[in-house]
């Protein structure tokens, strides 16, 4: 067999591309998670049954279901519904954001639930109101225990978003798949898109160890 | 200043107050004795709702214990103090005092932070101003716990078997801070299981056991000459 280096140089730029805008996806399906699954993780504690059953079904519908059946409902089944087609970005990061928030939220309930229940009587005692205690006491808390899981739930995010590819959408995997549609150099192209995948995925891994080594350190300030 | 009408608590199948019927006057000091299990703590946790009561009524300062706005308010005028000092770890001590005031209160910070200061000089930890709670012994800690609950001016405060968890020899110090309060006048309901303290300090004594309130008095007429016979028992086995 032979290794056709020059293509993989040739191809590199390209393929840089489609990671840029695989981080991009990643970014803000993340970001938006974050926000939904801090709401719904608190909501999975609420009092109020009503809440804390939607915020269950959620939960459970998401971790229930592959993330391609959800792009495919978002790309194809919810246009039907709308009578509009819907830009495979804003079909892509919304896909990705509704289903990471479901893993985020788990991650927020489980971080919240770690905090000694003290804390929260402590704060009531003092006549700060539930959402005050939460805010001040709870959740600076939680966060700062989360980082870990967080981080891999970044990680996973990262690679799960090549599912985007199917719908034609040009972050990494997809190039990849153009690229060799052209070429016919599945190995080299394949191996390169891998490696890009590997060298971002180890970054974030370090700069998660990172952040958890410095809130280590000066822990609990 | 707090008055409790025929509370019930129950936990699932476990009824812990079986009807307790209680005043608390102004400036009054009343120390709740009793065996574990006797109810004690959650009839404390009761005034400030921190459990609700299954059956019965309280009212602390005029305000009965009924809406989600009223409770927050008595809470504003009753301070607690728990065991397990329940500081606040990320924040440090001159933040756990301010924290309630700032935000309840809506003190500006400065003045806030001077409040703070002055309550940690007087529990004797003016030095420990910017110092955080695992830096701290358990005695400095729960000296915090009582200066963060008195920074919101409560009218009442409330202790939570305030010593025990605490190694013997920091007793005194938080014991000492609450005799002082008691001195100035502070209106206050103590759980705990330091009879000398009790003797000393409480102007009246409320024995609980299994539920009930089966005994209360002055400590002279408690400790030296309980009618009840479960008061007798109990008393024998610790004093």
């Amino acid at each position: 067999m032979n290794f056709d280096f020059d293509l993989v140089v040739r191809s590199f730029p390209l393929l840089l591309v489609g990671a840029g805008v695989t981080v991009q996806i990643t970014a803000f399906s993340v970001s938006l998670g974050m926000l939904i699954g801090m709401f719904v993780g608190i909501a999975r504690l609420s009092n109020t049954w009503i809440i804390k059953a939607l915020a269950a079904v959620y939960v459970d519908f998401i971790r229930g279901t592959p993330l391609l059946v959800q792009i495919f409902l978002i790309y194809f089944a919810l246009p039907i519904l709308v009578g509009q087609r819907i830009d495979p970005f804003i079909a892509a990061i919304t896909a990705c954001s509704i289903n990471s928030g479901a893993y985020v939220a788990e991650i927020f309930r489980g971080g919240i639930q770690s905090i000694d229940k003290g804390q929260m009587e402590a704060g009531r005692s003092l006549g700060m109101t539930w959402r005050q205690t939460m805010y001040h006491i709870i959740l600076p808390q939680a966060f700062k225990r989360i980082i870990p899981p967080l981080g891999n739930e970044f990680i996973a995010m990262m690679k799960d978003s090549s599912l985007v590819s199917v719908i034609g959408f040009e972050e990494l995997t997809r190039r990849g798949q153009l690229i060799i549609a052209r070429t016919y150099g599945s190995f080299e192209i394949w191996l390169s898109v891998a490696f890009i995948y590997l060298i971002m995925t180890f970054t974030i891994s370090r700069l998660v160890d990172y952040l958890e080594r410095r809130y280590k350190i000066d822990d609990k300030h | 200043m707090i008055s409790i009408k025929n509370i019930h608590k129950k936990f699932g199948a476990l009824h812990v107050l079986k009807g307790i019927n209680a005043h608390i006057a102004e400036k009054e000091v009343v120390v709740i004795i009793g065996p574990s299990g006797s109810g004690k703590s959650t009839l404390l946790r009761c005034i400030n709702y921190l459990e609700e009561p299954t059956e019965g009524e309280i009212v602390v300062d005029g305000i009965p214990l009924t809406s989600e706005a009223n409770i927050n308010k008595v809470r504003e005028e009753v301070g607690m103090v728990f065991q397990r000092f329940n500081l606040f770890p990320h924040k440090s001590v001159l933040e756990n005092v301010t924290l309630a005031p700032m935000t309840v209160r809506k003190m500006p910070k400065t003045e806030a932070e001077k409040v703070a200061l002055d309550l940690l000089e007087k529990v004797g930890l003016g030095d420990k101003a910017y110092a955080y709670p695992e830096q701290l012994s358990g005695g400095q800690q729960q000296r915090v716990a009582i200066a963060r609950a008195l920074a919101m001016r409560p009218k009442v405060m409330l202790f939570d078997e305030p010593t025990s968890a605490l190694d013997p020899e920091m007793v005194n110090e938080v014991l000492d801070v609450m005799k002082s309060l008691a001195h100035e006048g502070m209106t206050m309901a103590i759980v705990t299981h330091e009879m000398g303290f009790a003797r000393e300090v409480g102007d009246r004594v409320i024995f609980m056991d299994e539920g009930r309130l089966v005994e209360e008095g002055t400590p002279e007429q408690i400790f030296n000459s309980a009618k009840e016979e479960r008061t007798k028992a109990f008393l024998s086995k610790i004093l």
